[in-house]
């Protein structure tokens, strides 16, 4: 697949204080990527680098292989931190300004606007808006010039649920029409659900890349209970893929090795004699593996 | 070009403050302008006059000292213009909307030139608003209607379009420098109003100076712009004025202009929007 997108050894310092600190990521075609770290860990600062607002300090990135250019970001539809719009200005005139400077026909302006659900209000002013229509509007913009890339920076921030609920409705149906999507969050469930890859920024520093199922793979356990707990115990000790073994109140939760799944298990017990009354799959949950990532962190940096 | 005009125009189409400064500015001009007779009537009637003269028989609006006249008196009113440059260029940052158009893919240079093309659009309407006004004010008043008097001495014109261009960008330069409307507004009044003047009295008449700072004065900005058109009305009582433009005056005034533009452009490539 190719690069969409291409950091190498990115910097970006404001006087003594590290932003970003010598970054490198590939985001790849068709990918949603997600950019998490807790607030202040430069997000913003490398979004912003990559979008030429920001200056930066040493590095290089580049888009669609060739250096960042007032044509490549043609290319990209992106909302950096608030939503930024000519505030008397209605929706509908707003895009229209955004057309003209992408250089694309106006012929899509409705077409978004009802994608975003604000057809009804597109000609009032972009004051009169609540958040979560500025919000949404703001994702509309940036799909207007139908961009191979989205670059997304927290972009349910200060919504309520039902507006969260929307936005990434939005984003999981824009990144099924094989867009590229870069998205910043510090909310992890939000990476969770919506993205396929995803790198941890503390401090301006990298600390962690790969993609989102290897992560919550890698968390999986497998909970089990049968009538006789104690027979089971002691079978599956015996158990060859066996990693960890812990017990719970009524059940037993098993990590495997490698490439064991339930099935092995099932059948291994079945072999066994011995007839479960209880098997759930736990998947991992990225909140324990960012933890993780967080804490191994501190221990290599005290 | 066209592309950044059609966006500047989308911009500024539908602003309510844009349409109040720009009908200030003609309704102004226009009241000023075109009272100059009835001005001298009320002088007369208060017993006023020049040297023996009736001031009502001033040809004021005569062919060709209108244009020097007129121009000269509307160099006042470019104020509310740099009003309309100062807003507009502060709300594109305040909004960060400045920030967003380039992320949407206009360059910095682009951006720029968008309001450079604003800046001359502004200059060329109020020129030609002169013109119109030189024109109708001079065909009722003036005693002279050849076409020859009529169409000398229109390069106080061209003047008044290259002082408006250079006081807009010097606007201009302020309003990224700074980012803020109300501190722009104070310190271009403060500066062309107190700081300037003042420095240009010290300069030429403090005695522990002046030997070697009063060539500097004639070249300072605000006095470089004023220098451009002259005061006419002392000719009025005999006094000898500068009734043309003069090249050494323009030459300034360009060094000035270019100066702004590059310390804008610089300005804005070095720093984060």
């Amino acid at each position: 697949m190719a690069q969409v997108l291409s950091i190498e050894k990115l910097t970006k310092n404001y006087g003594k204080i590290k932003a970003v600190n010598q970054l490198s990521l590939e985001v790849e075609e068709g990918s949603v990527f997600g950019l998490l770290g807790p607030n202040g860990s430069g997000k913003t600062t490398t979004l912003g680098v990559i979008l030429d607002v920001i200056k930066k300090t040493s590095g290089n990135y580049t888009w669609f292989g060739k250096a960042s250019s007032s044509e490549t970001r043609k290319k990209i539809g992106a909302i950096l931190e608030v939503p930024a719009f000519y505030p008397y200005l209605s929706a509908r005139r707003n895009l229209r300004i955004i057309a003209k400077i992408k250089q694309k026909g106006e012929d899509r302006i409705d077409n978004v606007l009802a994608q975003v659900g604000l057809i009804d209000r597109a000609d009032d002013p972009f004051r009169t808006y609540s958040l979560g229509m500025k919000q949404r509007l703001a994702v509309g913009a940036s799909l207007l010039s139908d961009p191979p890339v989205m670059i997304l920076d927290e972009p349910t921030n200060g919504l309520d649920p039902q507006g969260i609920a929307e936005i990434r409705k939005l984003i999981l149906q824009i990144a099924e029409q094989g867009k590229t999507i870069l998205m910043a969050s510090h909310i992890l469930d939000e990476v969770q659900k919506v993205c396929t890859h995803f790198a941890v920024l503390k401090k301006g520093s990298k600390i962690y890349s790969g993609s989102v199922e290897e992560a919550l793979n890698a968390g999986k356990s497998i909970e089990i209970a049968a009538r006789d707990m104690k027979q089971l115990r002691t079978v599956i000790r015996e158990f060859r893929h066996l990693h960890q073994m812990n017990e719970e109140k009524d059940v037993i939760v098993l990590h495997l090795n490698g490439h064991a799944d339930a099935h092995d298990l099932n059948a291994y017990l079945i072999e066994q004699g011995i007839v479960l009354n209880h098997l759930a799959i736990r998947k991992g949950n990225l909140e324990q593996k960012f933890l993780k990532i967080l804490a191994e962190a501190n221990d290599q940096t005290p | 070009m066209i592309r950044l005009l059609e966006i500047e125009w989308l911009k500024l189409k539908n602003y309510k403050v844009f349409w109040i400064l720009i009908i200030m500015y003609f309704l102004g001009l226009i009241l000023i302008l075109s009272s100059g007779m009835f001005l001298m009537q009320f002088l007369k009637s208060k017993g006023a006059e020049f040297q023996g003269i009736d001031p009502t028989i001033l040809p004021l609006y005569d062919f060709p000292d209108v244009w020097q006249n007129m121009t000269y008196i509307a160099t006042f009113f470019k104020i509310i213009l740099a009003f309309i440059v100062i807003i507009s260029v502060t709300n594109e940052i305040s909004y960060r909307t400045m920030r967003q158009n380039v992320i949407e893919g206009m360059s910095k240079w682009e951006f720029l030139n968008s309001k450079l093309l604003l800046i001359i659009g502004l200059a060329t309407v109020a020129t030609f608003f002169i013109f119109l006004e030189g024109l109708v004010t001079g065909m009722i008043y003036s005693t002279v209607r050849y076409p020859g008097f009529i169409f000398s001495d229109l390069e106080f014109l061209a003047a008044y379009f290259l002082e408006v261009i250079t006081f807009l960008s010097f606007a201009l330069l302020l309003s990224v420098l700074l980012k803020k409307a109300g501190f722009v507004i104070v310190l271009i009044f403060m500066y062309a109003l107190i700081f300037e003047p003042f420095l240009t009295i010290n300069m030429i008449h403090n005695p522990w100076i002046n030997e070697y700072t009063s060539w500097i004065a004639p070249y300072l900005p605000v006095r470089a712009l004023n220098n451009l058109i002259r005061v006419p009305f002392q000719k009025y009582i005999f006094m000898e004025i500068q009734d043309y433009i003069a090249w050494k005056d323009v030459l300034i005034v360009l060094c000035w202009l270019l100066i702004f533009q590059v310390s804008i452009y610089r300005l804005l490539n070095k720093r984060d929007i």
